[in-house]
């Protein structure tokens, strides 16, 4: 007997794999949302329902899942109409022929331009943004009662605040995480992949080791050897370290603010500090609404996304569950909050996060050279061309 | 009733108790059965045909065999067997011919998808003129439009052709005199919102007008649309009608002469292409190797400390004089009953170099030195290890306690009178006769050691790099960790057909290591010798 129940048991879990995931039906809305999106898109979606008399159903999945299943699930004829992701999907979605365009028409006209270059792909364009994200200085008032205005300021606070007996530093991003490091590679010009002439993105153009990316190495390198920042500390550490008010400012975006508030530290919010003059660009990264290549309601979904979604109100109701700030003009006008003002101040002067495929190979190669210059055992130079060089190298690969 | 049982299990049979397990065996098989049913049925809608004749298969199979009484011993064997296919034997299957093909981003749809999804593009017109819409709706759901153009020509479109006012087959009503119209013939005007739940059927409506194709382009504008791509079956070629640029399907993609290919690729067989760039190519050879000789001796080391450590606690713990033995024993097994992953984290944070206590709270105080944990590769390696003999002691020690039980006490006395002392009776006795009972775990824990993605992913993340390489590796990185790389971190990310081929190779080879060991294992086998 007990065999049967294990065997049944293990059935049960066979079955579990097998339960079909929601299939797009024609007249009905299918959503894929993450945890934090699911639950007010389940509002909205009731609101739409009422009002047009159309289902729409709000499946929640794993954030990373939503891209992961849709390859799956999309060519099989399931998955969903909507789906709800951060642009640098895009590339991947793309080229795997799993999202379809979206025709905006005059609405273009009502979005932060930023947000809009990020979800295009050549001359079309591939999801409806809703709101933006970046990473920028945030300051320990107690310590730091002014923000720097250049990076000499942050050196000279930077070394009165450490004290390494008391464990506090003065500043830290988290490392090695290029995504953090960028925007001080980037204010000398650094970039990850040139333009084409047409605006497009060129895989075989890498300039991370370009004068402004080396500097940028070196200047944070100085603030390792210095003592005014740990070596070793990615984002959690540095989030931790910021909590206990053991470093006075730190490279991060607003996700760490609702710890930072709960630990009780009066921070502040600034631009990163000018490099030589000239302003740190951090990616950005822009969420959005994107429609599925194999929806059977492609119209349906256009009409939800024109009609209900680009809304002041729907956008406002975006930003209250999600507190990242909106980039439809008419609901950022609206949005009071200093910190979501703040971050998009920051947000619209930066970069958009690559998003071609061959992004895929960057990450590595380029934290392996960060990481190879903190622990000194390459200089700038050497480490980036070494990492420019790796990433050719699978770019390359990738392609045969 | 149990008791019953046991006394005489045949007799029993005329019993109620079997009565009662009969019962319980068909409806449990009636449960199975609706359960593989409806799993079929799924299945079916699903078209995995193969996997509904297996299912189908496996579950008339139990049933035959679990109600004859002659398939008896089979009852224990076939439940296992049909997992062993599903679970086992299918994704070798399946991962071997993944290996083959160049399966991975860009390549995910099969080719005729590929070629529906360009056929099927259907490109806006914008040099044309779009149309202002109003939608008339009949009783059976059929629908008609008013399209109006900016100019003001007006157009009816219905049944998939279009008409003037004048010589449309539908009749304009305006009833109240308004200047709008409320019905066309039999059709009843629709307001916005009304139209929505039938946004479905209308997207897929398409009307000529003077050799052009309108449709609807929102629920309020009609447009006029092309195909811009069209599919040359003989040549095997797509062809881009506004810019006449033949595509060629080549090895999944599509390309033009210029060597420009289009976005989407197609899954297709690539015969040995990704084993040949892994042996050909010395980017992804030369480090190759260098992993390897670090997965062996990680393997080789965790297994060995581990089973050091918990042969050692083992032997303590099963000295009967030891006070409290219970709750030692309870204590060392903390570390295996806490998940892995947690404990890998909080490891990580206890051998940061500046914040972690291990360096802050010991290393400092008492040497005055900071170690360099994830900055230096030995201190990285020596890192991981502490990590698993951590997680791996416990699992040692269970299994040696065990062995050690049934080593039988005569042979210790004999030692003694022979005047051996503890030393020599661990080393003559204890040990061999362990080995002996150990050893085939000992050589599943370097198989599971060998691809312990975990420890090494959630420690070390394979860090720190190595100067120098043409590929992104790091000096902890072992065999599994360095596919993860190699598939997912170069290229477009990805690359299922690679990874497969890799993991294709490792399982060869720790399948050699295997079969090695337990050839090798076979002279433990031998009665040990007592001198």
């Amino acid at each position: 007997m007990k065999r049967f129940v294990l065997l049944l048991l293990c059935l049960l879990v066979l079955g579990g794999t097998v339960v079909p995931v929601l299939a797009s039906e024609e007249g009905k809305l299918l959503i894929w949302a993450d945890d934090t999106r699911a639950g007010i898109m389940r509002e909205l979606a009731g609101e739409f329902t009422a009002k047009y008399k159309v289902p729409v159903e709000v499946q929640e999945l794993n954030f990373g899942d939503i891209r992961d299943q849709l390859s799956v699930a999309g060519p099989a004829g399931k998955g969903p109409d909507i789906l709800i992701g951060p642009h640098d999907w895009l590339g991947q979605l793309i080229v795997n022929g799993l999202i379809e365009p979206i025709d905006l028409g005059v609405k273009e006209k009502d979005f932060t331009p930023v947000a809009i270059a990020a979800f295009s792909w050549g001359d079309e364009l591939y999801g409806v943004p809703y709101a933006i994200e970046s990473i920028g200085l945030i300051y320990n008032k107690k310590l730091v009662p002014q923000a720097p205005q250049t990076w000499e300021e942050l050196r000279t606070i930077g070394a009165k605040v450490a004290n390494r007996s008391a464990q506090r530093w003065g500043f830290c991003v988290p490392h090695p995480d290029p995504y953090h490091e960028f925007p001080i590679m980037s204010a000398g010009g650094a970039y990850v992949f040139g333009n084409n002439p047409d605006g497009t993105l060129n895989p075989d153009d890498i300039g991370l080791n370009k004068k402004g990316g080396v500097e940028g190495m070196r200047l944070l390198k100085a603030l390792i050897d210095d003592g005014i920042m740990p070596l070793g500390v990615d984002s959690n550490a540095t989030t931790t370290l910021f909590k206990e008010g053991k470093v006075g400012m730190v490279i991060a975006g607003p996700w760490v603010l609702e710890d930072v508030r709960k630990a009780g530290v009066d921070y502040g919010i600034a631009k990163i500090p000018l490099i030589d003059g000239k302003r740190p660009r951090p990616f950005v990264g822009v969420q959005g609404f994107m429609i599925s290549a194999f929806s059977r309601n492609k119209m349906l979904a256009k009409a939800f996304l024109d009609e209900y979604v680009i809304t002041e109100e729907t956008m406002l109701a975006l930003f209250e569950k999600g507190a990242r700030p909106p980039v439809y003009i008419p609901a950022l006008n609206a949005v009071k909050d200093p910190d979501a003002k703040a971050f998009y101040e920051i947000a619209s002067e930066g970069v958009p996060m690559p998003s071609i495929p061959e992004m895929n190979s960057v990450w590595s190669a380029w934290s392996n050279a960060i990481e190879l210059i903190f622990n000194g055992k390459l200089t700038p130079e050497q480490a980036l061309d070494e990492a420019v060089a790796q990433i050719r190298t699978a770019i390359e690969q990738g392609r045969k | 009733m149990a008791y019953e049982l046991r006394l005489d299990p045949k007799k029993a049979g005329r019993g109620k108790f079997v009565g009662l397990s009969l019962v319980v065996k068909v409806l449990l098989l009636g449960l199975l059965n609706a359960m593989a049913f409806w799993a079929g049925v799924v299945l079916f809608t699903q078209k995995h045909y193969w996997l509904v004749a297996f299912l189908l298969f496996g579950a008339v199979a139990i049933d035959y065999i679990y109600l004859t009484e002659r398939t008896y011993p089979l009852r224990f064997i076939l439940p296992g067997t049909l997992f062993l296919l599903v679970m086992v034997v299918y994704p070798m299957v399946y991962t071997i011919y993944i290996s083959f093909t160049n399966y991975g981003t860009g390549h995910l749809l099969s080719k005729e998808m590929v070629i529906a999804q360009y056929t099927n593009r259907d490109m806006l017109r914008k040099d044309l003129p779009t149309y202002q819409v109003e939608v008339f709706k009949n009783t059976a759901d059929e629908f008609a439009f008013l399209l109006t153009e900016k100019t003001g020509v007006q157009l009816v479109a219905v049944d998939g052709k279009t008409f003037s006012l004048t010589t449309a087959p539908l009749t304009p009503i305006d009833a109240d005199g308004d200047g709008e119209y409320e019905r066309l013939g039999d059709y009843e005007r629709q307001s916005l919102l009304s139209i929505f739940p039938y946004l479905s059927q209308l997207q897929n409506l398409t009307y000529e007008h003077q050799g052009l194709r309108l449709k609807m382009r929102s629920p309020n504008e009609f447009a006029y649309f092309t195909r811009r791509y069209q599919y040359d079956p003989g040549r095997d070629v797509l062809t881009d009608l506004e810019t006449q640029t033949d595509y060629v399907a080549v090895d999944g993609n599509f390309v033009a002469h210029n060597g420009e290919s289009l976005d989407v690729g197609y899954k297709t067989v690539v015969g040995w292409r990704n084993f040949r760039n892994l042996f050909t190519d010395r980017r992804y050879f030369d480090p190759f190797l260098r992993v390897f000789l670090w997965t062996v001796a990680f393997a080789f080391l965790s297994v060995v400390e581990t089973f050091l450590l918990g042969l050692f606690l083992a032997v303590l713990l099963n000295d009967n004089d030891l006070k409290f033995r219970g709750l030692y024993r309870a204590l060392l097994i903390i570390p295996y009953a806490m998940p892995a992953f947690v404990t890998c984290l909080i490891w990580r944070g206890f051998f940061s170099t500046e914040l972690g206590i291990i360096n802050s709270a010991l290393l400092v105080p008492l040497f005055g030195k900071a170690i360099p944990w994830f900055q230096d590769p030995f201190w990285a390696k020596v890192a991981v290890l502490i990590v698993n003999l951590w997680l791996g002691y416990p699992y040692m020690m269970l299994i040696c306690s065990g062995a050690l039980q049934s080593i039988p006490r005569e042979l210790y006395e004999a030692a003694m009178v022979d005047g051996a002392g503890g030393w020599k009776r661990f080393r003559t006795i204890t040990f061999p006769l362990l080995l002996t009972q150990v050893v085939p775990l000992l050589i599943s824990s370097f198989a599971f050691n060998f691809n312990n993605l975990n420890v090494i992913y959630l420690v070390t993340r394979g860090r720190p790099p190595i100067p120098g390489s043409l590929t992104p590796t790091g000096a902890t990185d072992i065999l599994i960790s360095y596919t993860y790389r190699m598939a997912f971190e170069t290229g477009s990310g990805g690359n299922y057909g690679l990874a497969a081929a890799v993991s294709l190779l490792i399982f060869l080879l720790v399948c050699l290591i295997t079969v090695f060991n337990i050839k090798s294992s076979r002279l433990f086998r031998e009665v040990p010798q007592y001198d």
